[in-house]
Parts: structure tokens; C-alpha cells; sequence
């Protein structure tokens, strides 16, 4: 179904085709789909900036020992718009990142979901900018 | 008694009626200009070709809309995690980042291209199409990424301005003589001069083409030309013509058009519209180059591939 979805949208051009397609290369071409992570750890900083936001979070493995990992997120734009500011993730936040990491090595994944340790979704519950009262 | 509700029934049907035909015209900004002023969005999920399954129908029903969106809104849920790992990468961060609208447009129509009425770009045959050659092929440096990749050019950001998966939302602003128009991707603003002059020499090709607008009526009417050979639009040449049109049909509503005509690409010209409505600003500087880790990131996993790929 994604393939047929993706060689739909090649036929109709590269205007409206690039869109998911440039999602799809940047990050197949920054992650490795062969290296799945689970990290679960607590938010040292977030980078709320274009054009991707990035989550740093301190991860402590079974001997105590502390790594920071880099999560890349989307562009903070669509957020700021539903009202998610930067008290939304305060240091210390324990959240759980289910992603892939980055194909050379480093401590960085996408953060393909991420929830917060009672099993809630991060940023989910916004609404959708085509349902705001103001956006008829 | 039932003549006399028949009666008021029947005025307020007429009234109505007669409500709707009237034109709206725009309020006027100080130096008499129609009044496009705000911030506007043209996020919707109707394609800007006419999907295969609904080939020679033109408008959906209401009911056939709704279904449309759920639908497309469920093939777009990237909070799924069936497909396996590339899928999974593929949608590589979940739904609540995307911005990418739930609604067909309000015209009901099943493209955003009305002419050719058959919804689809006229292209020529043997003329460029799809993805550009080397479209995200492992990179040596930067050059060899996209150009919305390099912060240099969103696809869909214009001109024209087509809706896309996240920020979707242009600022118009007017001044006596020019009208400007803010992009949130990738933080571009076009500088539209209104005063007939003339396009700028046409050995000068730019990123955005060169605009230049006029008002026909109550319609802004801008005409750009100039484009380098490395915007090229849906694969059109540099000559690529573009016309757009720009018309406040209602309070929160401007009906936006535009045509694209490139005879080395298509066989004709080709019309899209889609109405931009009034949204909540003001709109976050997209500023892409600073935070673009992305970029050493690819790099990165490019020579890590290579190595892999030595032992």
C-alpha cells in the first residue's frame, strides 16, 4: 500500500510528489532502518528549532552509566500553533523514545514515537489547524 | 394563519437566495487597494490532480467528501506502525508534527487543477516528470540533497503556493505601490511591486522568478517570470510563465488561482485553484539553515555506508 502510495504520488510530479518523498529520503538517508531503538530517559534540553526540532535526553544504562542521545522530531511550527510551548517537555521529563538510530553510530535517533512514562503520547491531543475556530 | 407562514417561510427563502448572489466585496485598505491583508492557510487534503478512481467526476458529494477524508486521513496516520522497519522509517515521526489538514476544499471539488477539466497536468509526452535524476541519492557534499533539504526551496512553498504536510501558511501584507507575501516555508518573502513596471532584464533568473502584479477589479493579479533552471516547477523549463490570481470572495476566504504555462513541458496551460483561508498568526520564523543538523546527519550516514560498504 505505502509503495503504490509512493509510485502514485511520482507520477503526478515532482511538486506534489516531493513533499513525502523528501521526508522519506532525509531520513532513510540519516537513519538506519536495521538499527531500532527503545531509549528510555530524562530530558536534559529540547532544541525547538527549524527545520527539525531536536529532544536531548540523558539515558542511564544497567550500570548506572549516562548517555545523551539527540531525538529528531518535526518542525516546531505546527506545535507552537496548537499551543505547545516550552513548558511542554521541562527538564528532568522522563519519556520513552521508539526510533532509529542515526546509520554512523552516534547517540542520535528519529524519535518515531515518543511517549512519556505513564504510557501518554508526546504533543498528541492538539487539534488540527483546519478545525480552529478562527480557520472555517 | 398557515398562508402567513407560508408567506414569511417564503421571504426568508428569497432573502437568503438574494443574500447569497450578492458579491462580496473586499473592505479597502487606506490607499484604496482591495484589503488581502492577514494570514492566510491553504492546508486541505484535495490533491492537485484527480486521483484515478474518481476520473470524469469534478465535484464530490458532500457525503462522498466526508468518506474521502476519512479515508485519506487514515492512509495519512503516521501513528500507524504496521509495514515493517523502512515503512516505519518512512513515516519517520508521528502525527502530531504533521499539519497536513483534514478537509477536502470547500468547493468539493476532487482536484485542486480545474482546467483541463479532466483535472490532470496536461504534460507533454517525453517531457520531464516525477523526481528530479539523483533525487536523493547518497550524497558526496550538500550540493547532491534536495533544495528543500539545503533550506534553499520548499517544493510546494511557491510561487505557486500549494498546500503541503506542515505550514501551510502565507502572511500577505500591503503597502501603496506593493504587495508582499510572507511564506512560512522556507521563510521567504516575495516583494510585489503593483505599479506596471516592467520584469527585470530577462538574463536575471531567480529562485522565486521575478512578480509583478496588477489589480483587475477586485482580483490581485501577478504574473512571474525570470525563474532560474533550478526551481523548475512540476519539471517545467525556466520560461515557465506563471499567472496567479488572487480574490477576496468572502471575510475568511481568498480564492486563489493560478496558471502555469511552459510549452516545452505541457500542451497547453494548466489552472489550479485553491481557497486560502484566514488563520491564526502571526506565523513562526522558519529559520531552516541554523537547526539543519540534518544535513551533517546525512553526510554522516552516507560515509557510514561507505565504509560499510568497503569492508
Amino acid at each position: 500500500m505505502r509503495l503504490k502510495l509512493v509510485a502514485l504520488l511520482g507520477i503526478v510530479g515532482f511538486g506534489i510528489a516531493a513533499a513525502p518523498a523528501w521526508a522519506h529520503h532525509a531520513f532513510a538517508a540519516e537513519f538506519d532502518a536495521q538499527k531500532p531503538v527503545k531509549l528510555k530517559g530524562t530530558v536534559a534540553k529540547v532544541e525547538f528549532i527549524n527545520p527539525h526540532s531536536w529532544i536531548h535526553i540523558d539515558v542511564k544504562d544497567a550500570d548506572g552509566k549516562v548517555t545523551r542521545w539527540m531525538v529528531e522530531g518535526g518542525s516546531p511550527n505546527a506545535l507552537f500553533r496548537r499551543g505547545v510551548n516550552k513548558d511542554a517537555l521541562p527538564q528532568g521529563t522522563e519519556i520513552l523514545v521508539d526510533g532509529y538510530q542515526a546509520k554512523d553510530g552516534s547517540n542520535r535517533a528519529n524519535g518515531r514515537d515518543i511517549t512519556f512514562a505513564d504510557g501518554r503520547k508526546l504533543f498528541v491531543g492538539g487539534s488540527n489547524p483546519d478545525e480552529q475556530p478562527n480557520a472555517k | 394563519m398557515s398562508g402567513k407562514f407560508v408567506l414569511v417561510a417564503a421571504l426568508i427563502v428569497a432573502g437568503a437566495a438574494a443574500a447569497q448572489s450578492k458579491k462580496f466585496t473586499a473592505p479597502r485598505t487606506p490607499d484604496g487597494q482591495p484589503d488581502l491583508q492577514g494570514v492566510w492557510t491553504n492546508v486541505t487534503i484535495t490533491p492537485l490532480e484527480r486521483p484515478a478512481n474518481l476520473a470524469g467526476k469534478e465535484f464530490f458529494t458532500p457525503a462522498e467528501a466526508r468518506q474521502y477524508e476519512k479515508d485519506t486521513v487514515e492512509r495519512n496516520n503516521a501513528d500507524r506502525r504496521d509495514g515493517g522497519a523502512q515503512a516505519d522509517l518512512n513515516r519517520a515521526y508521528n502525527d502530531a508534527w504533521y499539519d497536513r489538514g483534514t478537509k477536502v476544499v470547500e468547493t468539493l471539488r476532487t482536484s485542486l487543477i480545474i482546467d483541463p477539466p479532466d483535472g490532470h497536468i496536461p504534460r507533454k509526452p517525453g517531457a520531464p516528470a516525477g523526481l528530479p535524476p539523483g533525487f536523493g541519492k547518497p550524497p558526496e557534499g550538500p550540493e547532491d540533497r534536495s533544495l528543500a533539504e539545503r533550506c534553499i526551496l520548499w517544493p510546494t512553498a511557491g510561487p505557486p503556493m500549494m498546500p503541503s504536510f506542515y505550514n501551510n501558511n502565507y502572511q500577505i501584507v500591503q503597502a501603496p505601490g506593493y504587495v508582499t507575501i510572507l511564506v512560512e516555508m522556507i521563510h521567504d518573502a516575495r516583494v510585489i511591486p503593483i505599479d506596471n513596471r516592467p520584469h527585470i532584464d530577462s538574463g536575471i533568473r531567480q529562485w522565486l522568478g521575478n512578480s509583478r502584479g496588477h489589480w483587475e477589479g477586485e482580483t490581485l493579479v501577478v504574473e512571474t517570470t525570470n525563474f532560474n533552471d533550478k526551481t523548475r516547477f512540476q519539471r517545467a523549463s525556466e520560461n515557465m510563465k506563471l499567472v496567479e490570481r488572487f480574490t477576496r470572495t468572502a471575510p475568511d476566504t481568498i480564492m486563489y488561482e493560478f496558471t502555469v504555462d511552459d510549452p516545452a513541458t505541457f500542451t497547453r496551460p494548466w489552472t489550479a485553484q485553491i481557497p486560502m483561508k484566514r488563520t491564526e498568526g502571526p506565523i513562526l520564523e522558519y529559520a531552516c539553515n541554523e537547526g539543519n543538523y540534518a544535513m551533517a546527519g546525512m553526510l554522516a550516514g552516507a560515509r557510514a555506508d561507505e565504509k560499510k560498504a568497503a569492508k
